[in-house]
């Protein structure tokens, strides 16, 4: 296999084709998709409305299995992976960051946070130890008992970075963190992720349709019409 | 996730679950409430009854003529001192009697400690101008005090020397005339006058005299002929067979055969019996009624957690995504809807247990009914555990559902 030359392969996707079916139509979002992500890397993936950005990021986050092709995470085939290893692997290896930010809305920042850490089974005091210095770390020190409708969007974000973080993963997946906030709070996100994959050297995958906010990263992946049309790299 | 952490997030979804989702488990509220009432009501009916017939005696048997080949209890009458459940079989056929041959042939079974004999009729009675007819026991004033379960509330029971003396229902002497009867005073019966030397603590309007007057007051009552024994044995663990021994002899004595049989012999015991089985399916129906709300309230609560599993499947995507795995998402929702249960089940325990404080008054006229309600520690378990195994039952396919639902397709959920 490809992967093996290289030791610091993260990701792999491999002839990737994923079709969704709505009844009697084929709708192929992504046609053999073939790419490899190193580990500390940060990747941008862009392209239109409907070129597959967010396919291809369930796919590389483990939360959807190819139809066609395979999705390699750290040397291991997804999708000969039973639901349970799955999704332990996901919680250990990946963290998530949504456009919607997807926080619980009856849990405060504190428990959102936590919760990634009690799937993972951690020690009670461990885990709130572990939560509350993200949260400091990422502004919020003062709001760690607000429940999500209680904060900001920009503030909402970085509950959500804070979640995506508790459980030390790998790599941060974020599908267009910024498309719910304004400029400056979408700059803030956006140093943020930079600030993580220079200072922790985390892999940081992100889709954004934004060209200025692509410019943070330093593989930028094009995608049109579920193909890959462009990688290329930004190194200054 | 740990089970407590499951248990813990599942008892947070309850808390912030909307009015509407809790709304829902009323049905689950009735059918506890119901079941709690129906069980106290039926444990509250049982000590009563056990109470009343406990007094009756099991060292008792009565017999009298007459056989019926149905259903026992209504003819198997005629208990000796007890008018109260005196009523059609009181010597209705005139050839089917009890003899004084037959009274010999008890008195020849030696586990008998004691026999009265009885004769029962319908007697004109005044009092200070004010006349009615009411029932008349003649009973053998020697053994009659030692044998009755009557108990006395003025004076005192009939003994071996009284002659022209009387004692009185609880409800003759109280109300049935104008002015109450105390003791001592005289009434007429059939044109004779008695003295009422002791008046009964119960509610009936009977009359109890020596058999002997008896025999002169009431009508067409010839001496030596019966129309019940009211015997008491020696050893009431051996009921049975002196019950058989009692058959037998009085066969023999009345040259009958079990098919051509024309007596009957019938026990307090069996009595209490009959009237256990009764109250039992009576119980059972009730029961029943009361099941059929509680599946009405699983099926509530089914749906509940199925509106709750789709207001929550975008959360549930995020938990998956966050590393949530399948099982850890079939036990909240387990959990969740086996709290809802259990939530339903004690508020159902409180509604019941004040319902059925209400229930004596509701239901005072019946007589089967003069107890209190007891809502016992047994049925609080019950209720309880029924509840919730109804709830996690309930919730068990949505769960399931929620549980099985792929991340992306739950986090696209809107
Ligand atoms: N669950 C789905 N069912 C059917 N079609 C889908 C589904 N998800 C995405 N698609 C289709 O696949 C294509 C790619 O979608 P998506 O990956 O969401 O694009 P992007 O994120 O780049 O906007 C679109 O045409 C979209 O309509
Ligand atoms: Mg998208």
């Amino acid at each position: 296999m490809a992967l093996k030359k290289e030791n610091n392969v993260l990701l792999h996707l491999e002839n990737v084709w994923k079709i969704y079916r709505m009844g009697e139509v084929e709708v192929p979002a992504l046609q053999g998709v073939s790419v490899e992500i190193k580990k500390g890397d940060f990747v941008a993936i862009i392209g239109a409305s409907g070129s597959g950005k967010s396919t291809m990021m369930n796919l590389i986050g483990c939360l959807d299995i190819p139809s066609r092709g395979s999705v390699y995470l750290k040397s291991q085939d997804i999708s000969k992976l039973g639901e349970s290893d799955l999704a332990s692997l996901r919680g250990k290896t990946i963290g998530f960051i949504f456009q919607q930010y997807n926080l619980i809305p009856s849990m405060s920042a504190f428990e959102n946070v936590v919760l990634p850490l009690e799937f993972l089974e951690y020690d009670d005091r461990e885990a709130a130890k572990r939560a509350r210095e993200i949260l400091i770390s990422v502004g919020l020190g003062d709001k760690m008992h607000h429940r999500p409708a209680q904060l900001s969007g920009g503030q909402q974000q970085r509950v959500s970075i804070a979640r995506s973080l508790a459980g030390d993963p790998e790599i941060i997946l974020a599908d267009e963190p910024t498309g719910a906030l304004d400029s400056v709070a979408g700059i803030e996100v956006l140093s943020m992720l930079h600030r993580l994959w220079k200072e922790q050297g985390k892999t940081i995958i992100m889709v954004t349709h934004n060209l200025n906010l692509a410019k943070y990263a330093h593989t930028t992946i094009e995608l049109k019409d579920g193909q890959i049309t462009k990688i290329s790299e930004n190194d200054e | 996730m740990k089970l407590e952490k499951c248990f813990m997030y599942a008892f947070n979804m309850a808390l912030h679950s909307k009015l509407r989702s809790w709304l829902t488990i009323l049905g689950i509220v009735i059918g506890v409430a119901a079941v709690i009432a129906i069980v106290s009501i039926g444990e509250g009916m049982q000590q009563s009854m056990t109470a009343q017939l406990s007094g009756l005696g099991g060292d008792i048997v009565t017999i009298s003529p007459g056989f019926s080949r149905g259903a026992g209890m209504f003819v198997m009458r005629g208990g000796g001192g007890e008018g109260g459940f005196s009523g059609g079989a009181q010597a209705t056929d005139k050839e089917i009697v009890l003899s004084r041959s037959d009274l010999q042939a008890l008195k020849g079974i030696p586990d008998i400690a004691l026999i009265d004999t009885n004769i029962r009729g319908s007697v004109e009675v005044s009092y200070r101008g004010k006349s009615g007819k009411v029932s008349l026991t003649g009973v053998d004033q020697k053994v009659w005090s030692q044998i009755t379960t009557s108990e006395i509330k003025n004076g005192r029971m009939l003994d071996s020397a009284d002659q022209n003396v009387i004692v009185i229902g609880g409800r003759l002497a109280s109300s049935y005339f104008d002015q109450p009867i105390g003791i001592n005073k005289m009434i007429t019966i059939e044109g004779s006058a008695f003295r009422v030397v002791g008046i009964l603590d119960d509610q009936s309007t009977n009359i109890y005299m020596p058999i002997q007057m008896a025999y002169q007051v009431i009508e067409d009552k010839k001496n030596g002929i019966y129309d019940s024994f009211v015997v008491k044995i020696k050893n009431e663990d051996q009921l049975d067979e002196v019950i058989a021994k009692i058959e037998n002899k009085l066969m023999t004595a009345r040259h009958v055969t079990q098919k051509d049989r024309d007596f009957s012999v019938s026990s307090s015991r069996q009595f209490q019996q009959t009237r256990a089985e009764a109250l039992s399916s009576l119980n059972a129906f009730l029961v029943a009624i009361a099941a059929v709300s509680l599946i009405v309230g699983a099926v509530g609560i089914a749906n509940t957690m199925f509106t709750s599993v789709l207001e929550k499947t975008k959360e549930i995507g995020i938990m998956k995504a966050i590393g949530a795995r399948n099982h850890d998402i079939l036990l909240i929702f387990m959990f969740n809807a086996g709290f809802i249960g259990l939530v339903g089940g004690i508020i159902g325990i409180i509604l019941g247990t004040i319902l059925s404080g209400f229930m004596p008054a509701l239901m005072g006229n019946l007589p089967i009914m003069r107890g209190t309600a007891i809502v016992s520690l047994n049925s609080i378990i019950m209720a309880l555990s029924v509840s919730v195994t109804v709830g996690v039952l309930a919730g068990v396919i949505p769960a399931y559902q929620a549980s099985k639902l792929k991340p992306v397709d739950a986090l696209r959920y809107e």
